[in-house]
């Protein structure tokens, strides 16, 4: 091409051919005079007469390159190595962009052909910003999602903006109560988090922003109209402050303030549209932080509210329980018991022992549902199938056939022994170990509670002497599947070994023992809820001992 | 015809659709675990076999080669139970292994899940179940006074 333009230049009759060129172009000889330019030329640079000094006449940039060029001698143009516009020769004049091209003639004349890549440039810069935005919303992205704490996004969100999108920012979350969490970063400074007592609604924007309805768009606020817990100290006069409401899964994660200092660059449309991107990424990151925190309160809430109680001594009869949910990170499930003390001393307590079907969350909500309505039922505790009936009642749903299993459970001293009546409600039925080791099935039976219409259950009476224990279990204990060769139950039959030879043990040992001896058995395996609760009559010549080392004691 | 619910449980369905005034009958063969993470299949194949099927007079559960029946797959059986009275259908529950009638007579659900639908008797020969016939939401058969049952 640039061998086609000397020759052109050399066999110079300059015609048509010239003002043909759809480019400007400029001939200078040797003496820097313009000896020569097209119709092109002639509308780009109108004072670029010929004879006139080329130094003169065209922009700073050009009249470098062309010293340059023409310093060195006749050779064909690249740029030397003095300093003009990097390479290629570009610059502007008047508000286009242009690439300059020369070509030296023989007697050092340099033909300049000027470009014009105004749009190139404009769009390649457009390419990079975008770029830029794209890694960096990439970047915030991942930092922002790899934390579901809400303390973290919060710093990670104002940190990231006050690097690229202003000179601070300010990431505010909605108030809970009066005081508004707030977390200041300043460009080049780690973030800070305070409590400001600030009214939202007395900044314009923020309140609307906070609130999440109506949807607010970024709002402009005149800076002096921010308050001063606002600006980070030290910065500065703000010379323009916007902000961007944080948008969250379907509930207001809070707001965005970006300020910038004056004198600096204010915030164009396209900056203001990046940022709303950056909001999008940073309020589903912090809402969802948000309902992760949210959800490991309600879980823990539940938790201390639907654990099993720990069992002691009542009224002259000792009770122990225990109880091993099926994941051991849940801590709660479908198992549960209770032990009620009567209300007037004399009566029965009303022990409750019960197996919700499902697992986990969804069946210690059922669960918390059954123990209130049984405390609700306390005063009709005498009668077992009254009670049964109405849990019934109470639990029947037509959308689903959730159902529980469970004993009840009456117990009260007669002398040195304990009185029992107990129902079964479709539960694995109650054992009684015998002084002499024998092991004995409740003569209990019943359906299960909350799936049928009727919930019909008989109860059984039975006198638990000195030394002698009832034991009420789920059937996570006996379905708990292992053993030496793995995939056998425990079963009801080595439960009862296992009972046989727990004989006048206290109550607590009995649940120990038998937790221990299940959990063996499983080893590493998966394994439903276990629970298991033991009521027995003390011994009466150990009596004050066993009180003496009974945790809890409640005098009778 | 064979549906294919989640892994661990295979059903086969099978139906006899008689030109006679026998009525319609299905079977689902059931092959594996019926536990928490299979049991909503087995709802659902029946759900389906019950719209399908308007003058269905007959559902066999062939219980033969079921393994496991956790609390929530005897759920899901007396929901099929709830269904299949509301349809007005007869509810088998062929071939059952021991387990699993250890398991119903445990819990008292014996008889309601195997006494067929149209002669049905509540558990312990308790008056019938709540088919109010057509009446498909008014499950909720709740006494209006507290004193429901006994």
């Amino acid at each position: 091409m640039v061998s086609t333009q000397a020759q052109t230049g050399v066999g110079a009759e300059h015609g048509a051919s010239w003002d043909d060129a759809p480019y400007p172009v400029l001939v200078a000889d040797a003496q820097d005079s313009v000896v020569l330019r097209n119709d092109a030329a002639t509308v780009l640079l109108p004072g670029a007469h010929p004879g006139t000094r080329f130094a003169d006449v065209v922009p700073g940039w050009l009249a470098e390159a062309h010293a340059a060029v023409r310093v060195p001698g006749p050779r064909t143009g690249q740029e030397p190595d003095a300093e003009p516009p990097c390479p290629p020769l570009s610059g502007t004049i008047g508000e286009r962009s242009f690439e300059a091209h020369p070509s030296v003639r023989a007697d050092g004349a340099v033909t300049w052909w000027l470009i014009d890549d105004t749009d190139h440039v404009l769009a390649r810069e457009a390419l990079d910003m975008e770029r830029r935005r794209t890694a960096f919303l990439a970047e915030a992205s991942s930092m922002l999602l790899s934390s579901l704490n809400l303390g973290r996004c919060m710093d990670v969100t104002a940190q990231l903006a006050a690097e690229h999108l202003a000179d601070a920012a300010l990431v505010i979350a909605p108030t809970h109560g009066r005081r508004l969490p707030v977390v200041t970063c300043p460009r080049g400074g780690g973030p800070s988090t305070s409590h400001e007592s600030a009214d939202p609604d007395e900044v314009p924007g923020l309140g609307e922003a906070l609130r999440g309805f109506p949807p607010v768009p970024s709002r402009w606020i005149d800076p002096s109209s921010a308050p001063a817990w606002m600006v980070p100290e030290d910065f500065g006069t703000v010379g323009s402050i916007v902000i961007t409401p944080l948008p969250g899964h379907g509930v207001p994660a809070g707001a965005l303030v970006l300020l910038r200092r004056s004198g600096g660059a204010a915030f164009t449309d396209s900056e203001e549209v990046f940022a709303r991107l950056f909001a999008a990424r940073a309020g589903a990151a912090m809402s969802a932080a948000r309902l992760y925190a949210e959800q490991t309160s309600i879980t823990d809430v539940l938790m201390r509210e639907l654990l099993p109680p720990s069992l002691h001594q009542i009224s002259g009869v000792d009770y122990a329980g225990g109880y091993r949910p099926s994941a051991d990170h849940e801590r709660i499930g479908g198992d549960f018991y209770d032990v009620h003390p009567a209300a007037v001393e004399g009566d029965a307590s009303l022990i409750t022992l019960g197996d919700v079907c499902g697992k986990g969350l969804e069946a210690a909500v059922l669960t918390g549902k059954i123990r209130n309505t049984l405390h609700a039922l306390l005063p009709l505790a005498d009668d077992h199938q009254r009670m049964i009936s109405l849990l019934n009642t109470a639990l029947l749903n037509s959308h689903h056939t959730r159902f529980v299993t469970l004993v009840l459970a009456s117990a009260v001293r007669e002398g040195s022994g304990v009185s029992l009546r107990l129902t079964s409600a479709g539960h694995p039925t109650p054992l009684i170990i015998r002084a002499d080791g024998t092991v004995e099935e409740a003569q209990t039976r019943g359906t299960l509670v909350g799936a049928m219409p009727h919930a019909p259950a008989r109860t059984t009476a039975l006198t638990l002497a000195p030394g002698e224990s009832c034991v009420l279990y789920t059937d996570g204990i006996t379905e708990a599947e292992g053993g030496p060769l793995g995939g056998s139950h425990f079963g009801e039959q080595r439960l009862k070994r296992v009972l046989s030879e727990c004989a006048g043990m206290p109550s607590e040992s009995i649940v120990e023992r038998v937790q221990m001896l299940a959990s063996q058995w499983i080893g590493r395996g998966r394994h439903d809820d276990m629970a298991v609760v033991v009521i027995s009559a003390p011994r009466t010549h150990h009596l004050s001992a066993v009180n003496g080392h009974t945790r809890g004691r409640f005098t009778a | 015809m064979t549906t294919t619910p989640p892994a661990h449980l295979r059903l086969s369905t099978d139906d006899t659709e008689d030109a006679d005034d026998a009525g319609d009958t299905v079977r689902i063969e059931l092959q594996g675990d019926l536990d928490h993470d299979t049991a909503d299949g087995l709802l659902a194949a029946v759900t389906t076999v019950l719209g399908d099927h308007p003058r269905l007079d007959d559902l066999h559960l062939h219980c033969a080669g079921l393994g496991t029946v956790d609390s929530l797959g005897l759920s899901v059986l007396l929901m099929i139970r709830r269904r299949t009275g509301h349809a007005g259908v007869r509810l088998h529950l062929d071939d059952r292994p021991a387990a699993l009638d250890r398991l119903l007579a445990l819990t008292g659900t014996l008889d309601h899940l195997t006494t067929s639908s149209a002669t049905a008797a509540g558990p312990f020969g308790a008056e019938d179940p709540p088919r109010t016939g057509g009446n498909g939401k008014a499950m909720t058969v709740r006494p209006t006074g507290p004193d429901g049952t006994t």
